[in-house]
């Protein structure tokens, strides 16, 4: 995307994001939602990268994204 | 487990400070502190992958709540490419190789400190996020890339 393809609303939103305090926009930001599978576990390691998304592919419902395209 | 706020992120900085740890926010949690305006539901740090650090890590991350055992603290040490944390004050994602970058000390010299931490370079988050190439993160890029370029403008 190229800088004359921009969403003028973005930028409106990131205009209004700059003159919040920091500790709202973080409040803002961060949120908690329940993600089936990945949020099952409270400790996961993986040895590389791609080990990590081939568990990803294997074991998480694909709605939550984390596949590859 | 609680929501990440903006003192959860001071007690890092403070506590990784302390302990010595080579971290950059990395992610959207990166860029949120850049001052993208997104959700997102866990921090990503980049963390350099040398074992001193990765020991000193394992202090600064018992020091802020998260119960590792004797084995996961090893295994930090250790050394690993991704390890995903949720059993602390908030939920955490270590990622030591993220894709589309070299080199920690290369993410490093373009770091930009941020409300007094440090955050990977926009070019570095967004490049990841394009190497990554995961259904959300196809989703999420045309608005980061819009950030991108609010940014540079606004520098």
């Amino acid at each position: 995307m190229s800088i004359v393809e921009h969403d003028p609303a973005d930028w409106d939103d990131f205009d209004a994001a700059a003159k919040r305090p920091i500790e709202q926009h973080i409040r803002n930001s961060f949120i908690k939602t329940y993600k089936p599978v990945l949020d099952d576990a409270e400790y996961r390691s993986f040895d590389t990268m791609e080990e990590y998304r081939q568990w990803c592919k294997d074991n998480l419902p694909d709605w939550l994204g984390y596949s590859r395209t | 487990m609680a929501v990440f706020e903006f003192k959860n992120a001071q007690e890092l900085g403070r506590v990784c400070q302390l302990h010595g740890v080579k971290y950059l926010f990395f992610g959207k949690s990166g860029a949120i502190l850049l001052g993208f305006s997104d959700t997102t539901q866990d921090v990503d740090l980049y963390v350099e992958k040398q074992v001193a650090n990765c020991a000193k890590l394992v202090d600064a991350l018992v020091e802020l709540g998260f119960r590792l055992t004797e084995e996961e603290q090893r295994e930090i040490r250790r050394g690993k490419d991704f390890i995903q944390l949720r059993n602390g004050p908030f939920d955490l994602d270590l990622i030591f190789a993220p894709d589309g970058i070299e080199r920690f000390d290369d993410a490093w010299q373009r770091r930009v400190e941020k409300h007094g931490f440090p955050v990977a370079n926009i070019d570095d988050i967004v490049g990841s996020k394009q190497a990554a190439n995961r259904q959300k993160d196809k989703e999420s890029l045309p608005r980061l890339l819009s950030f991108r370029e609010w940014l540079k403008r606004n520098q």
